[in-house]
């Protein structure tokens, strides 16, 4: 995986000499990353894989101050590896040559790099710089390519996700040197910082600092309430192989930072900050359901529905904690299986939205309308993912959120009315917003619009059959997220 | 009195990178005789300089003192110098096209300057280190003034009135130093009890060295010379000059005031803080680049007093966290010149006086490799990863963390989050917006090749942090 990671790394750089051409050369590497990290994974994961880490490699750079690279690749990042392969790849397939500038792709492949070095790395140096190296090209695709007001908006989004970042830095100093004041010895490497016995030896004031510090930078990036501003006016002023990278690639980050970082200190997190985290799951999700009801525009409705189901991500990773045996691992593998799902069908959604408001010029509920009438494939792509968004059995949504739910009741009781609450508000905007769209009488306003042509059918067709088999068969990651999140607890 | 010695002859030994420059600044006043070209006597700078550096480090005579303890020879002081003759070797080459006439006066006096630099490097003696100090100041008055429009002797001025005040408050703190310690060496009383001489002495001190390091309520002058200066000397004033004087606030303060490390501290903690927040606040709102970035380098002075924070709040100089404290300014110093010697620099590509921030419109179009290399700059700036001033930052932050100043580092960090604003603000003017004239931007290679140089050395500097554990080690010869 090093490999395929240090590819993407010189395929990155090298697209900037690629003059001309930089589109079918970002196809061709983000489609090359995408096949090696499927082989990757099913060489090493196919069997055999019992919890934790594997295939790790270590590099000392500076041993004496805890400088090291080191990189492994657990159950869950595995999933995530191919998932933010997969939706680089969908974000460049979807554009068409000459639309946006040469450098688009370049951002494209680097976030590419980073996502897959966070995912890597297993020391926090490294994963630190990776989780900051990512903002700096999407900052970019916004700043250059972006909608109405990209300036202010891309700088809210980098200096919103930055304080996030810095004090997750905080965090990683702090852990970092209370470790070389317990053991004398100083170490950057998450398999010996983020370890139950040691953690719980901080004194409480640092600790819960620590805590604060991780727990407020993968917050900002999830988004859960109250930090969660930036989002919707970064969604819906990035140009749309942004938002596909937004919604698919980038939200991942604040999930694997829960999920893979914090999860095998939960002891050490104790329940109040359990109780903390399943409240704001609960408040995002109603609370993100009730404002994309009121949105105008269908890519900001749909942004505040991504964050919304990143509720159920938060949500389900302070319930499973609280609870143990075979309903705790129920509840996380649904968590992980709900942030592998919910970047498979945004990227489906903004991947259609764009060819919609490519076709029609819109993208606001009101001004559509009936246009199924007119293009019925993308209408039916719209309401696939639509569908599978709002949880329908056999797609994909619906795993995720069923296994968070029948976990959840052991850990909040009756709440879980609230939830369900959240779920009916989630379905019923979803339908209205496919009935207003797509049904109903044709806006003839529009005049005559062009549906899919071949291509973009398969392109959307290949992301469809990705959701459904998911849906239909989740054994293929449910298992591996299953055995990893019985690992650790 | 004594004849040549072995011993004096090793003085000439350790003193030979000195000598060997201070002939080859007179030899450039010389060299305007035979009308050198200016191009000729930038690279012979370069190259003295270079050589000096060379000579420096071989020459080197580990561990030694001499003249009773007023001149140390140390890894310390060895690496400070080292990186002060790279600021001054950095500026040669793009300094050139500022200079309009007699440009031999200009590298004589960068050499000259740089001696004086070196001298207080390696000094710990209070007047050997005002002198060296004064030297390197009445230098850079000459070369702030290099030029011939009136808005820029404007800048000089204030900056020979303001400097010339300083002086005089570093005098008469001095004076109380010796009034209570009856000496002027540094290391002699560290075991000695504070006293109301040494208070009054320590904050007559501070305002002095203020002044000098643009820390925040003497940091006026710092604006408006850095806006009027040739950008090549903006760059070295706030890159070389601010290195140095942070060396000799570390010598000054942690060394000679080690006794007195709870006051130390309580300053510095607050300076830092004022001067952090004012400089980023301030220059959120500026709308000329020069002094936006003059803006920043206050705000980075900010950050790099943290360093006496830190050592003031630990109190014991032996220990790990102070090593990490002093050897995190070191990796900043380094860094910093050239991310903001750097900046300074590119600006040389823009055409025009008095610029503003929408004169950037459109460089990313024009050429896109120097819109890179100065995004590079203010990406190291505002301290984001793989850059050099990323590891910069985050070594002093983990030493501010280390050494229990939590509420200062998140203040610190909320500060570099602020500055984020500014300095996209810019890289978007770059990338976002369209040229607003055709013929805006100098591009000729010889404006390229320096910013070029400077992003890729920003860049490289990062790789540095593997020695840390090596500078660290160092840190200790501060304090001897």
């Amino acid at each position: 995986m090093l490999i395929i990671f240090l590819l993407t790394i010189l395929g990155a750089a090298f697209s900037f000499a690629v003059k001309g051409k930089r589109r079918e050369y970002a196809v061709f590497a983000s489609g090359i990353f995408l096949v090696l990290t499927v082989i990757y994974s099913v060489l090493r994961f196919h069997s055999g894989y019992t919890g934790g880490t594997i295939s790790q490699e270590t590099f000392n750079l500076a041993s004496s101050i805890g400088i090291v690279f080191s990189t492994g690749v657990s159950g869950f990042s595995d999933a995530l590896l191919i998932l933010s392969a997969i939706v680089i790849f969908l974000s460049v397939i979807i554009t068409e040559n000459g639309k946006y500038g040469e450098s688009l792709y370049s951002y494209i492949l680097i976030t590419e790099a980073g996502l897959f070095g966070i995912l890597l790395s297993r020391d926090f140096l490294f994963f630190y710089i990776f989780w900051e190296v990512v903002l700096i090209p999407v900052y970019f695709i916004i700043a250059q390519y972006g909608e109405r007001n990209k300036d202010s908006v891309s700088l809210k989004f980098f200096v919103y996700t930055h304080i996030g970042s810095v004090f997750l830095l905080l965090a990683i100093f702090t852990v970092y040197t209370f470790h070389y004041e317990a053991t004398g010895v100083f170490t950057f490497e998450m398999g010996q910082l983020m370890v139950n016995t040691y953690i719980s030896k901080i004194p409480a004031f640092w600790l819960y600092f620590a805590l604060f510090g991780f727990l407020l930078a993968f917050l900002v990036k999830l988004p859960s309430f109250p930090v969660h501003s930036w989002l919707p006016d970064t969604y819906e002023t990035a140009p749309y192989p942004g938002t596909v990278i937004l919604a698919g690639g980038l939200s991942i980050m604040g999930g694997y930072g829960l999920f893979g970082i914090l999860m095998p200190i939960y002891q050490a997190m104790g329940t109040g900050i359990m109780d903390l985290l399943m409240a704001l799951g609960v408040i995002s999700l109603i609370y993100f359901s009730l404002s994309a009801m009121m949105q105008q525009s269908l890519k900001r409705m749909m942004a505040f529905a991504s964050a919304a189901a990143m509720g159920f991500v938060t949500l389900s990773f302070g319930a499973g904690l609280v609870e143990s045996g075979y309903q705790a691992n129920l509840e996380l593998a649904g968590g992980m299986f709900q942030i592998v799902a919910h970047g498979l069908i945004m990227a489906l959604i903004f991947s259609t939205l764009y060819y919609i408001k490519k076709s029609t010029g819109h993208e606001a509920t009101h001004s559509l309308g009936g246009i199924f009438r007119e293009a019925p494939v993308l209408s039916s792509f719209l309401l696939a993912g639509l569908l599978a968004s709002l949880g329908l059995p056999g797609l994909a949504g619906f795993i995720g959120e069923f296994s968070i739910l029948v976990g959840v009741y052991g850990a909040i009781g009756w709440f879980i009315l609230a939830v369900i609450f959240g779920m009916i508000i989630t379905a019923s905007y979803h339908i209205w917003a496919a009935q207003k769209s797509l049904y109903g009488p044709y806006n003839e306003r529009l005049g005559a619009i062009k549906d899919a042509d071949r291509l973009t059918t398969v392109k959307l067709m290949g992301m469809l059959i990705v959701i459904f088999v998911l849906g239909v068969v989740p054994n293929l990651i449910y298992g591996l997220l299953l055995t990893y999140a019985g690992g650790i607890l | 009195m004594t004849g040549i010695t072995a011993g004096s002859l090793a003085l000439v030994g350790y003193f030979a990178p000195l000598i060997f420059l201070g002939i080859v600044g007179f030899a450039i006043l010389g060299l305007s005789m035979l009308k050198t070209s200016k191009k000729a006597l930038s690279w012979i700078t370069f190259a003295s300089l270079g050589i000096s550096a060379i000579m420096l480090y071989f020459l080197f005579p580990s561990n030694t003192s001499v003249y009773d303890g007023t001149i140390v020879f140390n890894h310390f002081g060895l690496y400070f110098a080292i990186v002060m003759i790279i600021s001054a070797m950095f500026i040669t080459y793009p300094s050139m096209y500022g200079l309009k006439a007699k440009s031999e006066i200009f590298y004589a006096t960068l050499i000259f300057v740089t001696i004086g630099m070196i001298v207080a490097a390696f000094s710990y003696n209070l007047i050997t280190l005002f002198i060296a100090f004064e030297s390197v100041s009445i230098g850079t008055y000459i070369m702030a003034s290099f030029g011939k429009e009136q808005r820029n002797l404007e800048g000089t001025i204030k900056y020979f009135f303001t400097g010339t005040i300083a002086t005089a408050f570093i005098l008469f703190g001095a004076s109380f130093f010796f009034i209570d310690t009856h000496t002027f060496n540094l290391s002699v009383i560290s075991a000695a009890a504070p006293t109301p001489e040494l208070t009054i002495s320590l904050i007559f001190l501070i305002v002095g060295f203020g002044f000098k390091l643009a820390i925040f309520p003497m940091h006026q002058w710092a604006i408006d010379t850095y806006d009027g200066a040739e950008n090549s000397v903006s760059a070295f004033l706030s890159a070389g000059s601010k290195v140095l004087a942070f060396v000799v606030v570390l010598k000054m303060f942690l060394v000679g005031f080690s006794s007195d490390f709870r006051d130390v501290y309580y300053l510095f903690a607050i300076l830092a803080i004022l001067t952090m927040t004012y400089g980023n606040v301030s220059a959120l709102s500026q709308n000329n680049l020069k002094r936006l970035l003059a803006y920043s380098s206050v705000a980075q002075a900010g950050y790099l007093i943290l360093v006496l924070a830190v050592v003031g709040s630990v109190g014991n100089v032996n220990s790990n966290v102070v090593a990490v404290a002093v050897a995190a300014g070191m990796f900043y110093a380094i860094a910093y010149i050239f991310m903001k010697g750097g900046a300074f620099i590119t600006l040389n590509t823009v055409k025009g006086d008095n610029l503003q921030v929408s004169d950037l419109s459109g460089l990313a179009k024009k050429s896109p490799g120097v819109a890179v290399g100065f995004s590079i700059m203010l990406l190291a700036l505002a301290g984001i990863p793989l850059t050099g001033g990323f590891f910069a930052k985050y070594l002093l932050f983990l030493s501010l963390i280390e050494g229990g100043l939590w509420w200062l580092a998140v203040i610190a960090i909320l500060n570099s989050a602020i500055s984020v604003f500014y300095y996209f603000r810019v890289i978007l003017y770059m990338f976002g917006k369209e040229p607003l004239k055709e013929d805006a931007f100098n591009l000729g290679n010889t404006f390229k090749i320096p910013v070029y140089v400077s992003a890729f050395l920003t860049v490289a500097i990062s790789i540095l942090v593997i020695w840390f554990p090596t500078m660290i080690g160092f840190a200790p010869g501060l304090f001897r």
